[in-house]
C-alpha cells in the first residue's frame, strides 16, 4: 500500500533511557568537605609544617599583633597563634570526634532497645529521655565535670558525649520502630531471614543515612562544647590548647584589645562549624522532593 | 466552662508538676554533695585551706555538713517546707534573697529574647516557606545557616570587640551604669547587645524548623483541596498549614526552654550581666549546695511547667494528639 | 445548550530536572451545561493533569505550553491567581483521588464544610452557615448530620470522607465538578455507593462534570460523553454510546477487551501488552503504535489527526484515513450481548463446564489447611479487634483458592497468620501435614517452610527496599537459603525469573524506584518465584494497580500457576479480576469467612447476602440499547 498504510502490528522500539542523576551533583558541599579536609590534614601533619612549639612561653614577645613573623601573632602569654591553631585544632577536633562517638554508640543501643521494646517499655524510656533532654546541659556537665574530676581531654569527652546522646537516641528510635513496621522487613522475615539479616541488609543502610546527619550535627555539637566549657573556665585549662582554651584568655585579650587573639580562633572554630552544618543538610533526607502544592 | 474532668486533669498535673520537682530535688542533692570539692572554700575562701582539723570539725558542724547525706536531706526538707532553704556560702545571705536580687535581670533578659525569638523565627520561618526557593528565601537560609553555627560565647566576644572596644557604641558589661540603676534608658542600653546575641544565636534553629515544618505542610494533599475551595494562597497558608505547623511548634518552644536559659547564663557570664546564669553556674562550681538546690529546683519547674503548658495547648489545637501519643518532637540538637 | 467549558489545543508541560515532561499534548475537548464527560486512560496518560491544569492547581514547575481554556465563551488562559480564586469552588469544583489525605486533619469536617460556604458568601450569618452545613452533609447522604459535623476527619471511613469532600465541592454550587478517580481508592461495595451518590446529585444539581476513571466501565455508568486518552493526547471522544457501540481507536478497544465482564466467563482475560510510556520524550509518530496489533507503518512515523466518524465522535487513528479503507481492520467482537445478559440477570449459565468438581479431595491433596484460626489485635488496655474469627479453609495442590472482602475483613490477617508473621490467638494451620503455629514444628521444618511458601506483599513499593537493586531484591530467598544457582550465577538466575514474569533483563541494575508499580510487583512475583515454592500466597497483589495492568497481572499469575503449578491464596477485594483466575473463592465479613465455593457457583448462586452485594457491586453498564443493537446486526 501507499504511504506506510498496512498493518504492521507491534514493533519493539526502544525508549532512550531516562537520566535522573542530572540534577544530583548540584547541591553538594564540594567546597565544605574540602575546606574540612584541609583542616584535618593541617592538624594531623602539623608537626611538618609548624616551627615554634605551640605552649613555649616567649614572654618577650607577648601580644604581639600579626606580623611577618607571627602570622597570627601572639597571645598575652606569648605564645604563637598560629601553631596554636593547628594543635589546638587536633584537641578541638578529636573531643569533638571521641565525644559524638560516645554519644552515639549510647544513643544507638538505647534508641534500639526503646524502638524493639514493648510499648510500655518504649514509653517509660522514652519519657526518661524527655525528662533528661530538658535539664539544661550546662548544668548537667558541669555537675557530671565535678564528680569527674579535674578536665582533661579524655573526661571532657565523655562528660560531653554523656550529655549529647538524647536526641539522637529519640531520633534512632522513631527510625527503627518505622523501619520495623516496613513491608520489606515484613517480606524478609517471610523469606526465612533471620535477626542479624534484616539487620545488616534492611535496618543498617536505612539507618546509617538517616542517623549519619544526626552524627554529624553532633561533632558539631560536642565542638561547641567543648570551646564553651573550655571558655567558661570548666572544660580545660588553659595549659591544654584547644580552640576553646584560646578563646578563655578573651578577657585579657579584651583589656589588651588584642583582637586577633579572639577573631582568628572564632572564624577557625566557625568555619568548621558552617562546613559541618552543610555537610549535615546535605545528608538529611530532601523534605522538598515532592513540589509545593501551594 | 470548668467540669469535673478538667479538674481532674488539673490536679493530676501539679501533682505531677511536685512528683518531678521532688526526685529532681534528691537527684541535685546527692549528685552535688557526692561529688569531690570542698564547700567549705566557698564560705571561708582561701582561709578554708589553712584550717586545722578542729576548725574545720567546728566549721562543718556549724554549716551541718557532717551528718549523713540522708539526715541532711531531710532536714534540708523540712526546712524548705517553711520557706527556709538556707544561706549561700559564699554571699553569707539568704539564699531567697540572693536570688531575688538578680532573678529579674534573667527575666528580663531571658524574657524578652524568648517572645523575640519565637516572633521573629516565626516571621522568618513564613517568609521563607512563601518564598520557597526564591532569591530571599535562599539569602536567609544561608546567612540564618551561618549564623546558627556561631557559638554564642564566640558571638559575644565578637560583639563586644566590634560595638563596645572599637566603636564604643554600646557599654560592653554590666545590667546598668553606675549610679543610674533606675534609668530605664540605660538599662535598655546595657540589654540591646546581650540581647541580640541571645536572640541571633537562637533565632535560625527555629525559623528553619518552623519553614521546613511549613514546606511539608504546603505538600500535604488537603492544601489541594482548600485551594479548590476557592481560598487563595494566603488563606491557605496561614488558615491550614500555619495552623496544623503551630502545634509541633508550641511543643519545640516548650522544649527550647532550657536552652534559651542556658543560653542566658553563657551570654550573663561574657556581659558580666548580674543574672541567675553566673549564679549558676559558680553555685554548681564551688559546692554552694543551697543556693544551687534553689536555682535546679527553680530551672526545672520552669522547664517541667513550660512542658506541660505546651501539651495542653497542642492537644487543643491539634486532635491528633488526643487521639493517639504519636508525638513528633524535631530533632534538639543544640547545647 | 451552550459551551461551557472549551479546551482548545492545550499541551501541559512539567520542567523537571530529567527534561521536560509532556503531560498533555494538544487536547481539545468542550463540556456543555449539565453534561457529564468521562476521561478514560491508564495512569499516566495524563487525565489528572489535564484537571488540575485547568483548575490552575499544578505545581509552578507545570506550564502551559499552548493552548486556549474558556469558560462560557471567556477565555481564562491567562487569569492570574487571583481570579482564579474566585473562580473555584464558585464555578469550578473538584473531588480528588485520596479521600485519606484530602482533608485537613486538624480541622473538623464542619469546619471545612463551613469554610467553603463562607469563602463565596461573606456576609451569611452564622447561623445560615451552619444550615447550610447540615443541608450539604444530609445531600451527601451522611448520617446524623449535626454530630458528624463536629468530627474529624480521622473519626470516619473512606467512604464517608470522600462524602464530605464531595460536600466540599458541592457548597459553592459549582457549574462543573471535577471528579479525579472519586473511587479507585475505596472498597468495591463503597465504590458503587459512591458512583450512585455523584449521579443522583449530579442529576439535582444539573451541573456539568468531568469524571476521570481508568477503568472503561465506571465511565459507561456516569457518563453522557467519553474521552479516551493516551500519552497526554485524547485517542477518540464522543457520546457514551458510540464510543461503546462502535469504539474505532485501537486503544478503546484493548481497553474494552480488557474489562472482566466483557470477558463472557472466558478463562483468560485479554490485557493490552506492555505499558504506557513516559512522556519525557514522547515516542515519534502514535505513541500507542508500540502496543497496538493493528498498528501501521505510518503509525510509527507520523501522528494521526482527529478523524471524524459523526458529528461528535472523533479518534485518532490512521485506520479511519481514505487510505487505509481497503485494510479492512474491524473491531474485534466485544461481547457485549453476553456481557448485557449476565448484568442484567446474575442467574445461573448453563452448562458452565469450567466449575470444578468439588467433591472432598483426597488426604494427601491438601496442601494447607486451616482449622478455626482466630486472631486478636490489642487496641488499648481493655478492647481488642477480633480480626480474623474461626476461619477454616482447605486448599488443594495446584489449586487457586481466592479470597475476598473489604477493607478490615482481616484478609490480609488471614495470609500474615499462614506465613508466621502474626501468631494467631486460636486455631490451627497445617501445611503439608505440619503445624506451623506450633513453634516447636515450626523450627525443626524451618528451613523447609521458609523456601517453600513465598508471600507477595500488596504494597509493592514497601516491599522491596529502596536502596537494593532489582537483581539483588530477586536473589535474597536464594541466598539466604544458600540455594544455589541452577543457572550457574545469582545474575543469571535474577534475569531468568525476570524475563519469566514478562520483565526486561536490562532492569536488573535499577532501583525500585525506577519502576512503574506494575514492574514493582512483577518484581516482587519474581523474587518468591526464585525459590519454586509449592504454595505461594498473593496479599492484594493487584489493588494498587490499573484495570489493564490488573488484567496483565490476573494473567501472568494464571499462565505461571499453569507451568510452575504451585497452590495459591489469591487476596482480592474485587470479585471481577478473582472471577478469572481461582478455582474457589472464599469471602470474607468482619472476620468470619461467609461462604466459600467454586468460583462460578458463588458467581451465580450466592447464598449469604454479603456476597450478593459484592456481586453487584461489580459496575456492569446496563445498556438496554447494546443487546438490541447488537441482535438488529446480525
Amino acid at each position: 500500500m501507499r504511504d506506510g498504510f498496512r498493518v504492521v502490528g507491534i514493533r519493539q522500539t526502544t525508549e532512550p533511557p531516562v537520566s535522573v542523576s542530572g540534577s544530583r551533583r548540584q547541591g553538594k558541599p564540594v567546597v565544605s568537605v574540602l575546606v574540612l579536609l584541609l583542616l584535618a590534614v593541617g592538624c594531623l601533619t602539623c608537626d611538618v609544617f609548624v616551627q615554634r612549639n605551640p605552649s613555649y612561653l616567649d614572654l618577650a614577645h607577648s601580644c604581639v599583633a600579626p606580623n611577618r613573623e607571627f602570622v597570627f601573632g601572639t597571645d598575652t602569654m606569648g605564645r604563637d597563634i598560629f601553631s596554636m591553631i593547628w594543635y589546638g585544632g587536633r584537641i578541638s577536633l578529636g573531643i569533638g570526634l571521641v565525644s559524638t562517638f560516645i554519644a552515639t554508640a549510647m544513643a544507638v543501643v538505647l534508641g534500639a532497645v526503646s524502638g524493639c521494646a514493648s510499648r510500655r517499655m518504649d514509653g517509660v524510656i522514652m519519657r526518661a529521655v524527655d525528662i533528661l533532654l530538658s535539664v539544661p546541659s550546662l548544668l548537667v556537665v558541669i555537675l557530671l565535670q565535678a564528680v569527674l574530676g579535674k578536665a582533661g581531654v579524655l573526661s571532657m569527652s565523655l562528660v560531653i558525649g554523656m550529655t549529647g546522646w538524647m536526641s539522637m537516641s529519640k531520633v534512632i528510635r522513631t527510625e527503627v520502630r518505622q523501619i520495623k513496621n516496613s513491608g520489606y522487613v515484613t517480606a524478609s522475615r517471610c523469606m526465612g531471614g533471620g535477626f542479624f539479616h534484616i539487620l545488616w541488609h534492611h535496618l543498617a543502610p536505612d539507618f546509617l543515612s538517616s542517623v549519619m546527619f544526626m552524627v554529624i550535627m553532633s561533632v558539631r555539637t560536642a565542638i561547641v562544647s567543648e570551646s564553651t566549657l573550655s571558655f567558661m573556665g570548666i572544660g580545660l585549662p588553659v595549659e591544654i590548647i584547644s580552640w576553646g582554651s584560646m578563646l578563655s584568655l578573651a578577657e585579657q585579650a579584651l583589656a589588651g584589645r588584642a583582637w586577633w587573639m579572639i577573631l582568628i580562633p572564632g572564624i577557625f572554630l566557625v568555619t568548621t562549624l558552617v562546613c559541618l552544618t552543610n555537610l549535615g543538610n546535605c545528608l538529611r533526607r530532601r523534605v522538598t522532593a515532592r513540589h509545593s502544592n501551594l | 466552662m470548668i467540669s469535673k474532668r478538667h479538674l481532674e486533669v488539673l490536679m493530676h498535673k501539679i501533682l505531677f508538676l511536685f512528683g518531678s520537682v521532688f526526685v529532681l530535688s534528691v537527684l541535685v542533692f546527692y549528685v552535688s554533695r557526692l561529688a569531690p570539692g570542698d564547700p567549705l572554700v566557698s564560705y571561708y575562701g582561701e582561709r578554708a585551706e589553712k584550717m586545722s582539723p578542729e576548725e574545720r570539725e567546728w566549721a562543718e558542724n556549724k554549716l551541718g555538713l557532717n551528718d549523713s547525706i540522708h539526715v541532711q536531706y531531710i532536714r534540708w526538707l523540712q526546712n524548705a517546707f517553711q520557706g527556709d532553704f538556707g544561706i549561700s556560702y559564699k554571699y553569707k545571705m539568704d539564699v531567697t534573697e540572693v536570688i531575688g536580687g538578680r532573678i529579674g535581670n534573667t527575666l528580663i533578659l531571658g524574657g524578652i529574647g524568648f517572645v523575640l525569638i519565637f516572633v521573629l523565627a516565626l516571621a522568618l520561618g513564613i517568609l521563607c516557606a512563601w518564598q520557597e526557593d526564591k532569591l530571599a528565601d535562599r539569602v536567609i537560609c544561608r546567612i540564618g545557616t551561618i549564623t546558627s553555627c556561631i557559638p554564642e560565647f564566640w558571638l559575644s566576644l565578637a560583639g563586644i570587640l566590634i560595638f563596645a572596644t572599637a566603636l564604643r557604641w554600646l557599654p560592653s558589661s554590666g545590667a546598668y551604669s553606675i549610679g543610674k540603676e533606675n534609668s530605664l534608658a540605660d538599662r535598655v542600653w546595657h540589654l540591646i547587645l546581650p540581647l541580640s546575641v541571645v536572640v541571633l544565636s537562637h533565632l535560625w534553629y527555629y525559623a528553619y524548623m518552623i519553614r521546613n515544618r511549613l514546606l511539608e505542610e504546603v505538600r500535604a494533599e488537603y492544601v489541594l483541596l482548600a485551594r479548590m475551595k476557592g481560598l487563595c494562597r494566603r488563606q491557605v497558608l496561614f488558615g491550614h498549614c500555619l495552623r496544623n505547623a503551630m502545634p509541633a511548634y508550641f511543643s519545640l518552644m516548650a522544649l527550647s526552654v532550657p536552652h534559651v536559659l542556658g543560653g542566658t547564663y553563657i551570654v550573663e557570664t561574657v556581659f558580666s550581666y548580674p543574672g541567675i546564669g553566673t549564679l549558676t553556674y559558680e553555685s554548681a562550681r564551688y559546692q554552694d549546695y543551697n543556693l544551687l538546690m534553689l536555682l535546679s529546683l527553680l530551672t526545672g519547674m520552669i522547664v517541667i511547667s513550660c512542658n506541660m503548658l505546651a501539651q495542653a495547648v497542642s492537644e487543643r489545637i491539634d486532635p491528633r494528639l488526643r487521639m493517639d501519643d504519636r508525638r513528633n518532637y524535631e530533632e534538639v540538637d543544640r547545647i | 445548550m451552550s459551551e461551557l467549558l472549551e479546551v482548545r489545543n492545550l499541551s501541559v508541560s512539567f520542567d523537571t530536572p530529567a527534561g521536560e515532561i509532556q503531560a498533555v499534548r494538544d487536547v481539545s475537548f468542550t463540556v456543555k451545561a449539565g453534561e457529564v464527560l468521562a476521561i478514560v486512560g491508564e495512569t499516566g496518560c495524563g487525565k489528572s493533569v489535564l484537571c488540575k491544569s485547568i483548575l490552575r492547581l499544578l505545581p509552578d514547575i507545570a506550564r502551559i505550553k499552548a493552548g486556549r481554556i474558556l469558560l462560557n465563551g471567556t477565555d481564562i488562559t491567562d487569569y492570574r491567581e487571583h481570579d482564579m480564586c474566585g473562580l473555584r469552588g464558585r464555578v469550578f469544583a473538584m473531588v480528588f483521588q485520596n479521600p485519606m489525605t484530602v482533608l485537613n486533619p486538624s480541622l473538623s469536617i464542619g469546619v471545612q464544610i463551613a469554610e467553603a460556604v463562607k469563602i463565596h458568601r461573606p456576609g451569611m450569618s452564622r447561623q445560615a452557615v451552619e444550615q447550610r452545613v447540615l443541608e450539604l452533609l444530609r445531600m451527601v447522604k451522611i448520617d446524623h448530620p449535626e454530630e458528624r459535623s463536629r468530627q474529624y476527619p480521622g473519626h470516619l471511613s473512606g467512604g464517608m470522607r470522600q462524602r464530605c469532600v464531595l460536600a466540599i465541592a458541592l457548597a459553592g454550587e459549582p457549574a462543573l465538578l471535577f471528579a479525579d478517580e472519586p473511587t479507585t481508592a475505596l472498597d468495591v461495595t463503597i465504590q458503587a455507593q459512591i458512583l450512585n451518590l455523584f449521579r443522583e446529585v449530579q442529576a439535582k444539581l444539573h451541573m456539568a462534570s468531568i469524571f476521570v476513571t481508568h477503568d472503561l466501565s465506571v465511565a459507561a455508568m456516569a457518563a453522557d460523553r467519553v474521552a479516551v486518552m493516551y500519552a497526554g493526547r485524547i485517542v477518540e471522544i464522543g457520546r457514551v454510546e458510540e464510543i461503546f457501540r462502535d469504539p474505532r481507536h485501537p486503544y478503546t478497544w484493548g481497553l474494552m477487551r480488557a474489562l472482566p465482564i466483557l470477558s463472557g466467563g472466558g478463562r483468560r482475560l485479554y490485557s493490552i501488552p506492555g505499558m504506557p510510556p513516559t512522556l519525557i520524550n514522547p515516542p515519534k509518530g502514535d505513541a500507542f503504535a508500540c502496543r497496538n496489533e493493528y498498528a501501521l507503518d505510518i503509525d510509527y512515523e507520523k501522528q494521526p489527526p482527529l478523524f471524524p466518524v459523526t458529528d461528535t465522535h472523533f479518534a485518532a487513528t490512521w485506520l479511519l484515513d481514505e487510505r487505509a479503507k481497503g485494510l479492512a481492520v474491524k473491531a474485534p467482537d466485544f461481547g457485549w450481548r453476553e456481557a448485557g445478559e449476565m448484568g442484567t440477570r446474575p442467574a445461573a449459565k448453563p452448562g458452565s463446564s469450567l466449575v470444578k468438581q468439588t467433591d472432598q479431595p483426597a488426604e494427601s491433596d491438601i496442601i494447607l489447611e486451616v482449622q478455626h484460626l482466630t486472631h486478636r489485635f490489642p487496641l488499648s488496655k481493655k478492647e481488642t479487634l477480633t480480626a480474623v474469627d474461626d476461619v477454616s479453609f482447605q486448599i488443594c495442590k495446584g489449586e487457586i483458592l481466592g479470597l475476598i472482602g473489604e477493607s478490615g475483613s482481616g484478609k490480609s490477617t488471614v495470609a500474615r497468620c499462614i506465613m508466621n508473621v502474626y501468631r494467631p490467638a486460636g486455631g490451627e494451620i497445617l501445611y503439608q501435614g505440619i503445624d506451623v503455629c506450633d513453634p516447636k514444628a515450626f523450627r525443626t521444618h524451618k528451613k523447609m517452610l521458609q523456601s517453600s511458601r513465598q508471600i507477595i506483599f500488596q504494597d509493592a513499593d514497601a516491599s522491596l527496599n529502596p536502596r537494593k537493586k532489582i537483581c539483588d531484591i530477586i536473589v535474597e530467598p536464594m541466598k539466604l537459603h544458600g540455594v544455589k544457582p541452577p543457572r550457574g550465577t545469582v545474575r543469571a538466575e535474577a534475569a531468568f525469573w525476570l524475563q519469566r514474569v514478562g520483565m526486561d533483563a536490562a532492569y536488573l541494575d535499577q532501583y525500585p524506584g525506577a519502576l512503574s508499580g506494575g514492574q514493582r510487583q512483577r518484581v516482587a512475583i519474581a523474587r518468591a518465584l526464585s525459590m519454586e515454592p509449592a504454595f505461594l500466597v498473593a496479599d492484594e497483589p493487584v489493588a494498587s494497580l490499573d484495570v489493564s495492568m490488573q488484567a496483565q497481572m490476573v494473567n501472568l499469575f494464571k499462565q505461571l500457576q499453569e507451568e510452575l503449578g504451585f497452590s495459591l491464596l489469591f487476596i482480592a477485594h474485587d470479585l471481577a479480576m478473582v472471577r478469572f483466575l481461582c478455582d474457589r473463592v472464599g469471602v470474607m465479613h468482619r472476620g468470619k469467612l461467609v461462604e466459600i465455593s467454586p468460583v462460578e457457583e458463588l458467581f451465580h448462586h450466592p447464598k449469604q447476602p454479603h456476597t450478593r452485594r459484592l456481586v453487584e457491586s461489580i459496575p456492569v453498564p446496563k445498556f438496554d440499547w447494546i443487546g438490541q443493537e447488537r441482535r438488529r446486526d446480525r
